[in-house]
C-alpha cells in the first residue's frame, strides 16, 4: 500500500476517561462530550487540524470508546476521508511481544502506534488532547517549531499566579526557549502554563519514546517522562506564546462556563468563523427548528431540530431538543435530545444528551450576582420525575 | 426486489425562481432543495441505482447532490446518474417524460438486473414508504401503480392527473389537465411499473409521435383498455408546488407541527447535502413566533410566521412576517418585510419596506440589494 510522505501529522489522545466530568463521562469517553449546541470536544482540535493543512490524524481511544468511535467514523465530517488524508482510531490492541496492553500513560499510547506514525515518514509530529476548546492554527507552531530549530515546541498561554500550580509550568529564557519544567508545581516560578499541545521532530520523539518505554517505573507520560528527559538530555525546546481563547473543560463549572461564554452578541469565544477557522461537527439529519408564538428566546444559541414552545434565556440549546410550553430555561446546557416538558424549570444546569425534565420539575437553582453557583447535571437518559425536585449541585 | 429510481428534475416553473435552478434544486423548508425528499423517499427504500432526468438548468442540482453520498447513493455500482439532454441520445430538450425516457434509454437498459422502475417527480413533497408502493404493486398484478392523495381535487385546482375509483377500488374514471371535482383522488406523480413494460411502451409511444406519459401512457393505455392502473391511496402529506402561491402556502405551512412531523418524520428522516453552520443565535431584543429557522442565523429583530434558511441575519428592528427568507440574506434595522419570498444572498437595506400579498408574494432575486 502506498502511503504518501507526510511534512507533519497529528496524534490526537482522546482515551482518557474526564472522570471530574462526573456523570457526563460514565458511558461517554471525554472528547465525545457533547458541547456549544452541534458539537463534541473533539471538533476543536480536529477542525484546527484541518484548518491548518494537517489531514493525517491518528486519535488514541481507550476509554468508552463507543460513541467515540462511532462518532469519528470515516472523518467525513472534517474532510479526514480522502485518498491521502485519514482520522485514523488507534485502540490498545495485543501484540506479539510483552509491550502490549491498555495504553500505560500518553507517552506509551504514542509508543504504541509508533508503526501508524512511520507509515508518513513525518517529519513533526503533533500531540494534540481532546479536553480544550480552542481554535488555534497549528500551522503557525510548526512554522515556530521549524523557524527556532527546536526538537520540541510547547504552546503556553498566560495563567494566574493563583492558578499555576494546576499546570504544567514551564521557565523560559528571554527568547522562549525552556530551561525547566515544572508540573503542578508548589510555588510555580512563571505563569507560562503548557496546553498540552506539543510539536516534535518526529526523529527525536521516535527515540525519547523508545527510551522511556525501556525504563522501570516511568509513568509513560508526556509532562511527567518525556518532556523533562529531552530538556536534561539539553535538547533545544521552545515555549509558543498562545493569547487566544482557550479553555479546559474537564470539569462540571468549565465545562458550563465554557459554554456560556458563546453566548453575547460579541462572545468571549467566536465559534463562527470564516472559512479557515470554522469548527466542522458530524451533521444530525434534522430538519430546522420552530420556534412556537409563546416562545420567548434571549441571549441563546438553539440548534436544529428543536422544537421551543418555553421561556429560553442566556442557554445553550443542542440539536433535536423540546421546550414545553410555559417551562423555563435559564443559564442552562442542554446537551442534544432533550426533552423538558411544559412547566419544568431549569436553572444553572447540564442537561445530559437524551434526558428528560418532566411537567414541573424543577432543576436547579437561582443566584444573585457574584454568588457561588453549584450547576445540577443529568446523566445521559436520566429522567428527572414529573413534580419533583434536583438540587442545586446535585446529579442524577 | 431491484428497483431502479427517476426523478424528473425540471416539471414546475416557479417563474423568477426557476430561471436559474431546476426545481429539483429549489431551496425549500429551511434546509432542504425539493429533490432531497424524492432522494430520501427512493433511498430509504434501498434503491441503489437512481437517474435524475433534467432539462435545462441543471447546474445548481449537480452542485447540490454531487455524487450522492449524503443519499447513500456513492456506489460503485449503480448509483446515481445525471441524464441531462447532452448526455443522452438528443441534444434538444424533452417535450414529455416519455420523450426523456426514450432518451434515456441506456440508463434505462442498463440496469439489467433492475425488475422495477420508481418515477418520482421531484416538484412533489413527501415522505412516503415506497417498499410498500412497490409490494402493493406486484400484489395488484396490474401494469402501472400511481401514488395519489385525496383530498387535493376540489374542482378549482387544475390536476396533471386524478382518477375516480369504484366500490371495488377499481379505476373508474380518469382525467388529466383537468379541474377534477371533489372526490377525484390525485396523481403524487410517483407511479411503480415493470421495467421491460415501461420500455416496450416507451418504444410504441415514440413510434406514433406521443411524449407523454399521464396524457398517452396512462390515460390513452388505460381508456383503450391495454393498460391496467392499480391506485395505492397515500394517506400521509403531500405538497404540490407547482406554483409560487402553492410553494409559499406550502414552507409556511411547516408552521404546524403536525405537517412538520409527517413531511420530516412520517417514515425515515430527509437527507440533504450538509453545509455545517454554528447553531443559530438569539440576541437580546429578538421576538421569534411560529417560525421555523435553519442553523447559523444571528436575529435580533422580529420574526413572525416565517421560515429563515441558513445564515440570515435580522437587525434590530427588522420585522419579518410571513416570508420565505433564504441563505445569507441580510435584513437590515428597522426594515419591514410581509408576503415577501427573498431568494439567496439578498440584502434588504435598512427601513426598507417590501409587503406582498398571500397570493402574490413579492419576489426578490437572487443576490439582490433592495
Amino acid at each position: 500500500m502506498f502511503f504518501q510522505k507526510k511534512r507533519c501529522i497529528a496524534m490526537l489522545l482522546a482515551g482518557g476517561q474526564g472522570s471530574r466530568l462526573k456523570v457526563l463521562t460514565e458511558k461517554t469517553a471525554k472528547p465525545a462530550v457533547p458541547f456549544g449546541g452541534k458539537y463534541r470536544i473533539i471538533d476543536f482540535p480536529l477542525s484546527n487540524c484541518v484548518n491548518s493543512g494537517i489531514d493525517t490524524v491518528g486519535i488514541l481511544t481507550q476509554y468508552q470508546p463507543l460513541e467515540l468511535n462511532e462518532y469519528i467514523g470515516n472523518g467525513q465530517p472534517w474532510g479526514l476521508n480522502k485518498t491521502h488524508s485519514c482520522a485514523q482510531v488507534l485502540p490498545p490492541y495485543e501484540r506479539h511481544d510483552k509491550k502490549s496492553g491498555w495504553y500505560k500513560g500518553t507517552a506509551n499510547a504514542i509508543y504504541q502506534n509508533i508503526d501508524f506514525i512511520e507509515r508518513f515518514d513525518p517529519d513533526y509530529v503533533v500531540i494534540l488532547s481532546g479536553d480544550h476548546i480552542y481554535k488555534m492554527d497549528y500551522a503557525d507552531m510548526v512554522a515556530y517549531h521549524e523557524a527556532h530549530n527546536a526538537s520540541c515546541t510547547i504552546a503556553v498561554r498566560n495563567v494566574p499566579l493563583a492558578e499555576a500550580s494546576r499546570f504544567g509550568i514551564l521557565n523560559t529564557n528571554p527568547d522562549n526557549s525552556i530551561y525547566e519544567f515544572e508540573e503542578k508545581p508548589k510555588k510555580p516560578k512563571s505563569t507560562n502554563a503548557s496546553m498540552g499541545i506539543y510539536v516534535f521532530n518526529w526523529s527525536v520523539l521516535k527515540e525519547a519514546l523508545i527510551a522511556d518505554e525501556d525504563t522501570p517505573g516511568s509513568s509513560n507520560d508526556f509532562g511527567k517522562n518525556i518532556i523533562p528527559n529531552l530538556l536534561a538530555a539539553g535538547h533545544k525546546m521552545m515555549a509558543y506564546p498562545f493569547n487566544g481563547y482557550w479553555k479546559d473543560v474537564g470539569t462540571i463549572d468549565s465545562l458550563w462556563e465554557a459554554n456560556m461564554e458563546l453566548l453575547g452578541k460579541e462572545p468571549e469565544f467566536n465559534i463562527r468563523g470564516d472559512e479557515r477557522t470554522k469548527i466542522f461537527a458530524r451533521n444530525s439529519a434534522l430538519p430546522s427548528s420552530y420556534i412556537d408564538e409563546k416562545a420567548k428566546i434571549v441571549n441563546a444559541f438553539v440548534a436544529e431540530g428543536c422544537d421551543v414552545y418555553g421561556e429560553v434565556r442566556h442557554s445553550v440549546i443542542s440539536v433535536g431538543c423540546t421546550i414545553g410550553e410555559g417551562a423555563q430555561v435559564e443559564d442552562s446546557v442542554v446537551m442534544p435530545g432533550v426533552v423538558i416538558e411544559p412547566g419544568a424549570i431549569v436553572r444553572h444546569a447540564i442537561l445530559g444528551e437524551n434526558s428528560k425534565v418532566e411537567r414541573n420539575a424543577v432543576v436547579g437553582g437561582a443566584y444573585g450576582p457574584g454568588e457561588k453557583k453549584a450547576i445540577s447535571v443529568t446523566s445521559k437518559g436520566a429522567v428527572v420525575a414529573a413534580n419533583t425536585v434536583l438540587l442545586p449541585g446535585e446529579m442524577l | 426486489m431491484r428497483v431502479m429510481g427517476i426523478i424528473f428534475a425540471n416539471d414546475a416553473s416557479l417563474g423568477e425562481l426557476t430561471t436559474k435552478r431546476t426545481s429539483a434544486s429549489m431551496p425549500f423548508g429551511g434546509r432542504y432543495r425539493q429533490v432531497d425528499f424524492a432522494l430520501s423517499n427512493l433511498s430509504a427504500a434501498g434503491v441503489r441505482h437512481v437517474g435524475i432526468i433534467s432539462r435545462h438548468n441543471y447546474q445548481s442540482l449537480m452542485n447540490h447532490i454531487g455524487d450522492g453520498e449524503e443519499w447513500g447513493l456513492e456506489l460503485e455500482e449503480g448509483g446515481l446518474e445525471f441524464l441531462t439532454p447532452y448526455s443522452m441520445s438528443t441534444s434538444h430538450t424533452y417535450r414529455g417524460k416519455l420523450e426523456s425516457l426514450y432518451s434515456a434509454m441506456d440508463f434505462l437498459e442498463f440496469g439489467g438486473d433492475d425488475e422495477y422502475v420508481v418515477m418520482i417527480d421531484s416538484a412533489v413533497l413527501s415522505n412516503i414508504d415506497l417498499t410498500k408502493v412497490l409490494d402493493a404493486h406486484v400484489k395488484s398484478g396490474k401494469d402501472v401503480t400511481m401514488v395519489t392523495k385525496a383530498g387535493v381535487a376540489d374542482g378549482k385546482r387544475v390536476l396533471d392527473l386524478a382518477v375516480k375509483l369504484d366500490e371495488k377500488g377499481e379505476v373508474s374514471d380518469m382525467v388529466v389537465d383537468y379541474a377534477a371535482p371533489e372526490g377525484y383522488l390525485a396523481s403524487a406523480d410517483i407511479f411503480v411499473l415493470n421495467k421491460k413494460w415501461l420500455i416496450g411502451k416507451v418504444l410504441e409511444h415514440m413510434a406514433r409521435n406521443q411524449f407523454h406519459m399521464d396524457r398517452d401512457l396512462v390515460l390513452g393505455g388505460w381508456q383503450k383498455g391495454e393498460v391496467s392502473v392499480n391506485v395505492y391511496e397515500f394517506p400521509g402529506v403531500v405538497m404540490y408546488n407547482d406554483t409560487v402561491e402553492e410553494y409559499f402556502a406550502n414552507n409556511l405551512a411547516l408552521t404546524d407541527a403536525k405537517v412538520r412531523a409527517d413531511l420530516f418524520g412520517y417514515n425515515h428522516p430527509v437527507y440533504t447535502k450538509v453545509r455545517f453552520r454554528v447553531p443559530t443565535y438569539y440576541g437580546e431584543g429578538c421576538e421569534i413566533e411560529n417560525s421555523l429557522v435553519a442553523d447559523g442565523c444571528m436575529l435580533e429583530g422580529e420574526v413572525e410566521d416565517s421560515v429563515l434558511f441558513r445564515d440570515v441575519t435580522i437587525a434590530p428592528g427588522a420585522e419579518v412576517d410571513h416570508c420565505v427568507i433564504m441563505n445569507d440574506a441580510v435584513i437590515g434595522e428597522g426594515s419591514e418585510l410581509k408576503y415577501v419570498i427573498l431568494d439567496k444572498n439578498v440584502t434588504v437595506r435598512p427601513g426598507s419596506k417590501l409587503i406582498g400579498t398571500k397570493k402574490n408574494p413579492i419576489i426578490i432575486k437572487r443576490g439582490e440589494i433592495v
